[in-house]
């Protein structure tokens, strides 16, 4: 016995640590949500380019996109064009479509559109970069001021970080004479980066420029320009102007390099204007869509969200049923409630779901009262089981039928939903209730009836949260520790809460 | 919630036992599910007795298919009273008592007269499993009719009153006398009105009563006081209730058994799941006694050491009388 106890302490803790597990796993490092309810931030990037063609000569026009990877994945691209061939290809860390065309005139307008969102983007690769390389040519007047702007920097910073970062305070300094003349009396975000790109090179730190957007709903947005260098370990960003210190989580990297972000031969005047929108969408959903390159995805796959939309409707339902087990088993063997049966309140429970509850309790009632009186009546007529049962159970069906067309005549629409009310089940139960209420009486019949309605109400009320659903639905490891559970209430040697009532006698001495 | 709290606390102390302890650690332990049939079929429960020499009251004879219902003259031949019995049946429903003859029918103890196709009609009822646990075929039981001894008749009313021991291991633990009240029906039932009266298990003697989970100390139908009763033959009944062990093999069992008039104590049936208000009628909690029993079996387990049913009541007698 106390081996079996002991087997039987192991079997729960190993269900409930792996059903704990299995559900952590996925909240935590799956990232599914955790409600229905959560929704992410879809992002709508379009990129618009328009141009004059001359129309003379072909037209190639080759435009930076996202080279996409990292945080984001990317849920659908596409690109709009009349009488262009489009393809698109990898350079380096940067990809670049390229449009093309034999002979166009007049005005131009092409299109890039990319749907992406932050949830569920794949797994970082390893990060690599150069970490050594050689100055850029300099002479004169400029290289003094570059270096008389170095010497400081080297003192007062002691890695790569601090340097690029004291670098670029040196150069948005106002007042150093060095950098005003190394700028040139120009302070664009350009021309800075310029700046720092060479006095970094003779310190020979490698830096490399980086076109960003901003996430945020709005038009005409400029790509925003930072920089970055490797220290060996991991990608540092610094925003030239400020000297603000790594990317915000906002920040979509659209183009490595010092290249333009476009290049056109054949065409004038060419303008791109970015306009970006957001939109939200069920988080689960969305995982769906995200195509199979993360591993939320490929999760989904296996798990019930992987069945025909159909099938997965019934399992929503089924997957619930332990819940309502659970509930009678809570109520019968904590409580002490007496109940028609085991599982039948959640075989009752599940019929409230075609009904709705209050219907759904008036109905049972009145099918059963009815059903009821007419096997008292058959009683007297000393009838066997069987042909018994199938009176009673075409009793219930040719009710059911009348209770329909009568409420669809009154204009109840909700009456015909009962045509689904399982009659098997009412059958059985008006038969268990006449015999318990033949060797126990009315009173416990009555009791026993309550108490089979109660339990199947608690069990509906719970079996149809909709929050509960979800998350039995898209977590089963809740089973698994559900499972846990009832195995520990195998073996519970508690009272119940009747019995406190019950044996009350023995505290009145 | 505190006072619930309380009431557990003090349940506890005392040692009631509660269904789910009464299932996890007696039923589900001590009773092998494969000998159920052997309680739950009252002629395969005779057939045992028989074959251990137990006293049960005669059986008559056997009717198991609708031809046998011809054969039913012949059993009831010559006799003027006995019981028909559903061999499955639960609660008493099923079952005809005929007390006496009567113009060539029979008339049964609350003075119906019924002929004998009646009587073959509730046969064939039986056979077809109308009053059986399942609700599958049974077989319908002719037996001897048990006569009460008189003794009880100032503390009953009608039925006959019975005496249930339960028996953990084959010791006697708890004992009660069941007495029919006219709310019963006749039956000795506890859920169905009858008393339960603890019964001093060293002596034989009633304790008070419980009645619908009450305390009471007089009948309610003849207000007797049910305490202070010696109940005769009192060590058969112990011996006999210590036998059931190794009768049918089960750990944990309601022993039923009746005083005849003629032939003293009779065992009537077996009880895979006793009730729990039997501690009521003792004022005493299961609980300490299976404690005591199981610990005293574990000894015995490593001296190598088995008891005999006389044993068995010494020792349960020994520690288990009323103080």
């Amino acid at each position: 016995m106390r081996s079996l106890t002991l087997h039987l302490k192991i079997l729960i803790a190993a269900l409930v640590s792996l059903g704990v597990l299995m559900t952590v796993y996925q909240i935590f490092v799956l990232n599914i949500p955790v409600t229905e309810h959560e929704t992410d931030n879809l992002w709508n990037i379009d990129a618009k380019i328009e141009f004059q063609a001359s129309g003379n000569a072909p037209v190639k026009l080759q435009m930076y996109v996202p080279p996409l990877g990292d945080n984001y994945t990317s849920l659908n691209e596409s690109f709009i064009s009349k009488n262009y061939g489009v393809s698109v290809n990898r350079q380096n860390e940067n990809r670049q479509i390229t449009w093309s065309a034999r002979r166009n005139a007049g005005k131009q307008t092409l299109y890039y559109r990319m749907v992406l969102t932050t949830r569920f983007g794949a797994d970082q690769a390893k990060p690599s970069g150069p970490v050594f390389r050689e100055s850029l040519p300099v002479e004169g007047m400029e290289k003094i001021a570059a270096e008389a702007l170095l010497a400081p920097i080297r003192q007062h910073s002691a890695d790569i970080e601090t340097f690029i970062s004291e670098t670029i305070k040196r150069v948005n300094n106002k007042d150093d004479d060095n950098s005003k003349l190394l700028l040139g009396g120009n302070n664009s975000p350009e021309r800075k980066a310029d700046v720092i790109d060479l006095v970094l090179s003779i310190a020979k730190v490698p830096m490399q420029r980086v076109h960003t957007l901003r996430l945020d709903i709005g038009a005409n947005q400029e790509p925003e320009l930072w920089i970055r260098s490797f220290n060996g370990k991991k990608w540092l960003y610094f925003n030239p102007q400020t000297g603000q210190q790594g990317l915000p989580a906002d920040r979509l990297i659209w183009w490595l390099g010092d290249e333009p972000l476009f290049n056109l031969e054949g065409g004038s005047r060419p303008q791109v204007t970015f306009t970006i929108n957001s939109s939200e969408i069920n988080a689960i959903r969305l995982a769906q869509l995200t195509g199979s390159a993360s591993s939320a995805t490929s999760f989904l796959d296996y798990s019930l969200y992987g069945l025909p939309l159909s099938t997965q409707q019934t399992y929503q339902v089924m997957i619930m049923i332990p819940i309502g087990v659970l509930v009678i088993l809570i109520l019968r063997n904590l409580g002490g409630l007496q109940t028609l049966g085991t599982f039948t309140p959640v075989l009752i429970a599940l019929a409230f779901r075609e009904t709705q509850l209050g219907f759904g309790i008036l109905l049972f009632s009145l099918i059963t009262a009815l059903g009821l009186s007419l096997r008292s009546y058959l009683e007297h007529l000393k009838l066997q089981m069987l042909p018994r049962l199938s009176v009673v159970l075409t009793f219930v069906v040719v009710l059911i039928a009348v209770i329909s067309l009568f409420s669809h005549k009154l204009g109840l629409e909700r009456g015909l939903s009962i045509s689904l009310f399982p009659m098997v089940i009412l059958t059985m139960t008006i038969e268990r209730l006449s015999i318990t209420w033949e060797e126990r009486g009315g009173n416990t019949a009555f009791k026993v009836a309550v108490g089979t309605l109660f339990a199947a109400t608690l069990a509906h009320y719970l079996m149809s949260i909709q929050e509960l659903n979800y998350f039995v639905f898209t977590f089963p490891g809740v089973l698994l520790v559900m499972v846990g559970f009832m195995l520990a209430m195998g073996r519970y040697r508690g009272y119940r809460l009747t019995e406190l009532f019950r044996f009350k006698a023995f505290l009145k001495d | 919630m505190f006072g619930l709290i309380k009431t557990w606390r003090e349940l506890e102390a005392k040692g009631i036992m509660g269904i789910n302890r009464r299932n996890a650690d007696y039923v589900l332990k001590y009773n092998k599910r494969s000998l159920y049939p052997v309680v739950d079929d009252k002629i395969l429960t005779k057939e045992r007795a028989l074959a251990n020499g137990i006293n049960v009251p005669e059986m008559y004879g056997i009717i198991e298919s609708e031809r046998d219902i011809s054969k039913l003259h012949k059993i009831l031949d010559g006799r003027n009273d006995f019981v028909i019995k559903p061999a499955q049946g639960a609660g008493g429903d099923g079952i005809i008592v005929i007390a006496d003859r009567f113009e060539g029918r029979y008339k049964t103890v609350s003075g119906k007269i019924i002929s004998h196709d009646e009587i073959e009609y509730q046969v064939s009822n039986i056979l077809t499993g109308l009053y059986s646990l399942g609700g599958g075929r049974d077989r319908a039981l002719i037996e001897y009719r048990v006569s009460p001894d008189p003794i009880f008749k100032s503390i009953s009313y009608e039925g006959v009153p019975d005496i249930r021991i339960i028996v953990l291991m084959g010791y006697p633990v708890m004992a009660m006398l069941r007495l029919p009240t006219r709310q019963s029906g006749g039956k000795a039932n506890l859920h169905q009105g009858a008393i339960g009266v603890g019964v001093d298990l060293a002596t034989g003697i009633t304790l008070q009563g419980t009645w619908l989970n009450n305390k009471i100390s007089k009948h309610p139908d003849t207000t007797q006081p049910v305490a202070g009763v010696q109940l005769p033959y009192w060590q058969q009944f112990m011996e006999l209730a210590a036998s059931c062990y190794e009768l049918c093999g089960l750990g944990y069992i309601g022993v039923d058994m009746v005083l005849d008039q003629e032939k003293g104590p009779l065992i009537l049936e077996l009880n895979a799941r006793p009730g729990l208000n039997i501690q009521i009628a003792n004022n005493a909690g299961l609980t300490p006694r299976a404690h005591a029993i199981e610990s005293h079996v574990a000894t015995l387990a490593k001296e190598n050491h088995t008891e005999t049913p006389a044993e068995r009541v010494a020792l349960a007698q020994q520690l288990f009388a009323a103080k």
